[in-house]
């Protein structure tokens, strides 16, 4: 496994209106794609300015290849340039595209020519070629944004530090284009440290998550991990669980748990002592809906409740079911299922639940 | 009416057939204005460009200052020069009141500030990101603030503008410190007031003409380096 590449401790960063960015510990390994998520606010683009430098921290500790770059002797120009970073606004010069491409190589180093391969392969990837001679102020947002990025993978940082750069593009071009991005850095292997809102755009392009609040780091992992079992409620809300339900543990044989929710029992697969009272959640896409449990022993399933459909929404690519069944839980059911089931408000639906795919905290 | 149009006409044949005393004073004040102007810019665009760049200690205070300059009725810049400069003056010694170079220093006291606060705003609009962005591209100070200055350029001809427009067409410093000596001192400005007294409204119409025309040309050609905003550049690209 790759070493880190760097590593946070204790870093602390107070505003004036009382917000304080505090992270513990951070790290982030060499070649992977770091996800940060985290509602508007809490400290996420704070902590790209304190990596590169561009703000200084209170307290703590960066230590970048090895290196506390917080220390007072560092040679901050020295450390920026083995970053590159794209803030959410693409920040372009009143110069050509091709000159603001190459801006970042001139300041650093004044040799284009050496890096003639790396600006051909992302000019041809990117299809930059025909917006070369052209104004930013004629390009559309999404294209501005493509060049900012070019700009800074052009540089072949030891880290990447990307500050929400498609959260101002259009659907349609963040869908085409991130997929094209996100490919050349898993390509070229690039370090970096992504920052956004949309859990989406994090599972389906990192290798580990964290998650942010209020300034504190809740939970980081390996996607799944962090997906699969959020260690609180804050982080279980912000990457999708929309079922969180309290109950007490009444009963617990060979590590599966009976808690009772209400009237209903529903069964875990954990540790936890009697009478213990704790927030299960359940995430949408493993909720399995189905209209008759005439063998229920023909399924492996612990947990299979009868509920009636409270509300049908249209999510686009599937739709999210709300049932009442004892509890609000929410489950995903794809537009085939929905029109196989005849599902409408109301319908009386069966939904069957895992033991394993219930996370306790 | 004919009063106008007799000026008019009055103004054509005095430029056209190159009248001595005329072109002496319209050179006169092309000179005097022109060299106002290009110090002033060098005065005021630097300390413009740093105070909008920069948060620092005094600020406030030194923006005030440059605001109040920019509101400098040109009579009292003529009495600070004229206090100055006169004989009994602290640089009486050197004897320059009534001489093109003190109506020079009088015109600069009055276009730095108006230089200086112009260029003050044209930076302030720029995106404070961008400054950001430079540093994290690798700039260092010079080269952030070279790159900043580029993209303040436009707005900050602006200055200019106001700066030359300002002092090409001032009466009362350039009279108090000048003078308005015939073949020494005398500008369009001045003169067109001595025209006027003598009743030579004609005349007075006449450089007035030359003054709006000098006026016009310098703006005309200034409008258009500024509104040049380029959507196409030739990009030398390896094929």
């Amino acid at each position: 496994m790759a070493g880190k590449i760097l590593e946070i401790k204790d870093l602390k960063k107070r505003f004036s209106s009382d917000f304080l960015l505090d992270i513990k510990s951070l790290s982030i390994n060499e070649n992977e794609i770091f996800t940060l998520i985290g509602p508007n606010g809490s400290g996420k683009s704070t902590l790209i300015y304190l990596i590169n430098l561009l703000m200084p921290a209170d307290s703590g500790k960066i230590f970048f290849e090895n290196e506390d770059i917080l220390a007072r002797k560092i040679d901050k120009p020295a450390v920026r340039k083995k970053m590159g970073v794209v803030f959410q606004e693409p920040l372009l010069f009143n110069t050509s595209v091709y000159n603001n491409l190459v801006m970042g190589l001139k300041l650093r180093s004044g040799n284009v020519e050496k890096y003639k391969n790396n600006l051909d392969f992302l000019i041809k990837k990117l299809r930059l070629k025909e917006l070369l001679g052209r104004s930013p102020k004629t390009l559309s947002g999404g294209e501005k944004q493509k060049v900012s990025l070019a700009r800074a993978l052009l540089l072949n940082p030891r880290i990447l530090l990307l500050d929400e750069p498609l959260a101002n593009i259009d659907q349609a071009t963040k869908d085409e284009f991130s997929e094209t991005f996100f490919k050349i850095l898993k390509e070229k292997g690039t370090t970096t440290l992504y920052i956004t809102h949309d859990r989406n755009e994090a599972m389906a392009i990192s290798d580990n998550i964290g998650v942010i609040d209020s300034g504190k780091i809740e939970q980081t992992g390996p996607r799944e991990e962090v997906f699969r079992k959020p260690i609180n409620e804050k982080v279980a809300k912000f990457v999708g669980v929309e079922t969180l339900v309290s109950g007490i543990v009444v009963n617990s044989v060979n590590g599966v748990l009976e808690i009772k929710i209400n009237d209903i029992k529903i069964f875990a697969v954990g540790k936890r002592d009697l009478n213990e009272k704790i927030t299960i959640s359940i995430r949408p896409e493993d909720v399995m809906l189905l209209s008759d449990v005439s063998e229920p022993e023909k399924l492996s399933t612990l947990n299979i409740f009868k509920g009636i459909t409270t509300e049908i929404k249209d999510m686009g690519m599937f739709k999210k079911v709300e049932i009442d069944c004892g509890f609000a839980l929410v489950a995903y059911i794809t537009e085939t299922s929905a029109k196989k089931f005849n599902l409408k408000k109301g319908s009386q639906i069966y939904a069957a639940i895992k033991a394993t795919s219930v996370h306790l905290f | 009416m004919e009063l106008i149009f007799n000026g008019i006409k009055q103004a054509f044949i005095l430029i056209f057939t190159g009248d001595k005393e005329v072109w002496e004073i319209v050179f006169l004040t092309i000179k005097v204005s022109g060299i106002a102007t290009i110090i002033s810019m060098l005065l005021g665009i630097p300390v413009g460009f740093f105070t909008g760049l920069n948060q620092f200690h005094g600020k406030k205070i030194l923006v005030s200052f440059i605001n109040t300059g920019m509101g400098l009725p040109p009579v009292a810049a003529g009495l600070m020069v004229a206090l100055l400069l006169w004989r009994s003056g602290p640089l009486g010694f050197m004897a320059i009141m009534y001489t093109p170079t003190a109506m020079v220093i009088a015109q600069i006291l009055i276009a730095t500030p108006l230089i200086a606060g112009i260029t003050m705003a044209a930076v302030a609009q720029v995106n404070p990101k961008l400054k950001l962005m430079a540093v994290s591209l690798g700039a260092g100070r010079l080269s952030m603030s070279w790159l900043l200055f580029k993209e303040a350029k436009l707005p900050a001809l602006s200055a200019i503008i106001a700066g030359f427009g300002g002092v090409i067409s001032e009466v009362g410093a350039v009279m108090m410190v000048g003078g308005n000596i015939k073949g020494s001192t005398r500008v369009l400005t001045t003169s067109t007031v001595q025209m006027v007294r003598m009743g030579e409204i004609e005349l007075a119409i006449a450089m007035v003409l030359i003054l709006l025309f000098l006026t016009f040309l310098v703006n005309f050609i200034l409008t258009i380096i500024q509104q040049q905003d380029k959507e196409k550049w030739q990009v030398k690209y390896w094929k």
